[in-house]
């Protein structure tokens, strides 16, 4: 009888463990299929290069430069004034190394690679997901088969910086703080807001050492008795370390990758006149919003999750992914969307929230799937909110 | 293994051994920091990209110039100002080139000079009302050369004698166009964005 409770044991975690893989497995499936419905409704090209090539829009571009090319030094070539400097160098040289191996054109190579990152990152999702199927199928279907999954499918940041992410906080979980320091210096040097993740590495201490009964006042001493601790903190924005060093010996500059956001155009001003000035530009005819508005609406929505995310208790993950809406939102609207989609807590939070109800969660999954083919249609078009 | 089962001289070595990464670490991210707090760039790159205090980043750029050629900054004569276009330009376009940013600058090559030298260029203002006007002022290697009031659609040609003291011996002419009423495309767009004029021609004559 125990030997037959523990073969069943063993078959039911074996066919959990199957499923956990086969669930996004299908989405990448699936979601490749629309995603490329999509384009060959647009396209009179076929096949899976023109594909690939037909959804690397916007950012895209800087990144295959980089992998490419590498970094310019200055004064810039083609008397430009725009560099590449403003883009972080993981990816790219992750895309690099692998083309190295595999000799094909960089933007099948990325976007190969893209997919598996957010196939990882659904993996890495199931423990932070609290084991909830039908969360993890919602929030699968939303990476690889979702409305903004060819983000999360070209060769963009948004793949790796929400692996990494998830990495992290997989991590603090499990209270292993140098993993966590590690991922985290492997995600600042993915995008400069993932720096920012060290605070909840620090939060996240503070918590287990208030949970072990310990006075707040004590903290700074107990976590300079522990070094691995120390370790853990020091070596999290170690990535945008290793960047600054890099821009100050080849352009003279190590924050070359702010300055150059002058040659993009962008100025700092105050979050809340951004959005409220995206909001203002309503549409001149129909009803859907403007570019704008979509933008100004995610960053809203953006800071309302991280709120909730307050409210539950998850304080790191919170300030975390507060911090990565205002910082860029201190500029402007630009690429809104796409910074909030890719904040893996706050789509975890709202795959947990549409799945309380079985009917609300089959509603988001058909919404998700179906929204797939008209968003794709829309960035390979080229529509600004999506950029 | 948990921590506290390490054996003691083990623990002890791992412990100093953690404190000494960590203090390398955090000295190496100082030191990083004060080489990023000083770059180490030339005058052009700290002023357009640091100290914001050009919108026209300079640039290598020399145009050949023949005196008494008339070059046409609209799309006919694209390949020939091209070279002489150093910064502050978008375009050209068919009603001319456009400025942009606060300020523009052209540089050619000449021969040497014996004669002073007149300038004739052919430009037309960016107006969006209640900005009907455009307040240019243009100098010559550093020199102020002459000042004007655009106004109106239509190109107009302005002559002006570049100052004795702009010549000298050089045999490079830099000619800048500061512009003072320059409009933004929104309120909130950066001020590399303003637009000023369009350049229609340009022309050199010794006098």
């Amino acid at each position: 009888m125990a030997l037959e409770a523990v073969v069943r044991a063993n078959a039911g975690g074996r066919l959990t463990v199957v499923t956990i893989a086969a669930v996004p497995l299908l989405f990448v499936i699936s979601g490749l299929a629309i995603r490329y419905a999509a384009f060959a409704s647009v396209s009179e090209e076929t096949g899976f290069a023109a594909y690939a090539r037909a959804l690397c829009r916007w950012d895209c571009a800087w990144y295959i430069g980089i992998s490419e090319q590498g970094y310019e030094r200055f004064p810039i070539p083609n008397h430009s004034n725009v560099g590449r400097w403003g883009f972080f160098p993981l990816y790219p040289m992750l895309v690099a190394a692998i083309r190295s191996v595999f000799p094909f054109p960089t933007i099948l190579v990325a976007t190969f690679i893209s997919i598996a990152c957010s196939y990882a990152a659904c993996l890495v999702a199931w423990p932070l997901l609290e084991k909830n199927m039908r969360a993890y199928v919602l929030y699968c279907a939303f990476l690889l088969s979702g409305p903004f999954s060819f983000h999360f499918s070209t060769f963009l940041s948004e793949p790796l910086f929400v692996l990494l992410t998830s990495c992290v906080f997989l991590a603090l979980k499990r209270s292993s703080y140098l993993a966590a320091g590690v991922s985290s210096a492997l995600l600042s040097a993915t995008r400069l807001v993932g720096v920012f993740v060290v605070f909840a590495t620090v939060i996240q201490m503070f918590s287990e050492h208030r949970r072990q009964g310990a006075s707040a006042l004590s903290f700074p001493r107990w976590l300079l008795g522990r070094p691995d601790l120390l370790v853990a903190v020091l070596i999290s924005p170690a990535g945008l370390f290793a960047y600054i060093l890099f821009l100050y010996l080849t352009v003279g500059d190590g924050f070359a990758f702010l300055h150059i956001q002058r040659a993009f155009g962008r100025v700092a001003g105050n979050p809340l006149v951004f959005l409220w000035d995206g909001l203002s530009v309503v549409p001149k005819t129909g009803w859907l919003p403007t570019a704008p508005q979509w933008s100004a609406l995610a960053a809203i929505t953006g800071l309302a999750l991280s709120a909730v995310l307050a409210v539950r208790r998850q304080y790191g993950a919170a300030l975390f992914c507060a911090l990565c809406i205002i910082l860029p939102l201190i500029t402007n609207l630009a690429s809104m969307v796409r910074y909030v989609i890719g904040l893996a807590p706050l789509m975890m939070l709202l795959a947990m929230l549409l799945s309380a109800s079985k009917l609300i969660w089959l509603a988001a999954l058909v919404l998700f799937l179906g929204a797939c083919y008209f968003m794709t249609v829309a960035w390979i078009g080229g529509y600004l909110a999506l950029v | 293994m948990p921590w506290s089962d390490v054996p003691d001289p083990y623990r002890r070595a791992a412990w100093l051994g953690g404190y000494a990464l960590a203090a390398v670490l955090a000295g190496s991210e100082i030191v990083i920091l004060a080489l990023a707090l000083n770059p180490n760039v030339n005058a052009d790159y700290r002023a357009f990209y640091i100290d914001r205090t050009t919108t026209c980043l300079n640039r290598d750029a020399t145009g050949s110039y023949t005196l008494g050629q008339t070059v046409s900054f609209r799309s006919d004569g694209a390949k020939r100002a091209a070279s002489m276009k150093v910064c502050g330009w978008s375009g050209s376009a068919g009603d001319g080139t456009h400025s942009l940013g606060e300020t523009s600058r052209l540089r050619v090559k000449i021969p040497p000079l014996r004669d002073s030298l007149m300038a004739t260029l052919q430009m037309a203002a960016v107006i969006r009302p209640p900005q009907i006007t455009q307040r240019v002022v243009i100098s010559v290697n550093g020199v102020r050369a002459h000042a004007v009031t655009l106004s109106g659609k239509e190109p107009r040609t302005i002559s002006f004698v570049i100052p004795p003291a702009a010549l000298g011996n050089v045999d490079t002419l830099e000619i800048a166009f500061d512009y003072l009423d320059g409009i933004p495309p929104t309120p909130a767009a950066s001020n590399i964005y303003k637009r000023s004029i369009k350049l229609v021609s340009f022309r050199l004559d010794a006098i």
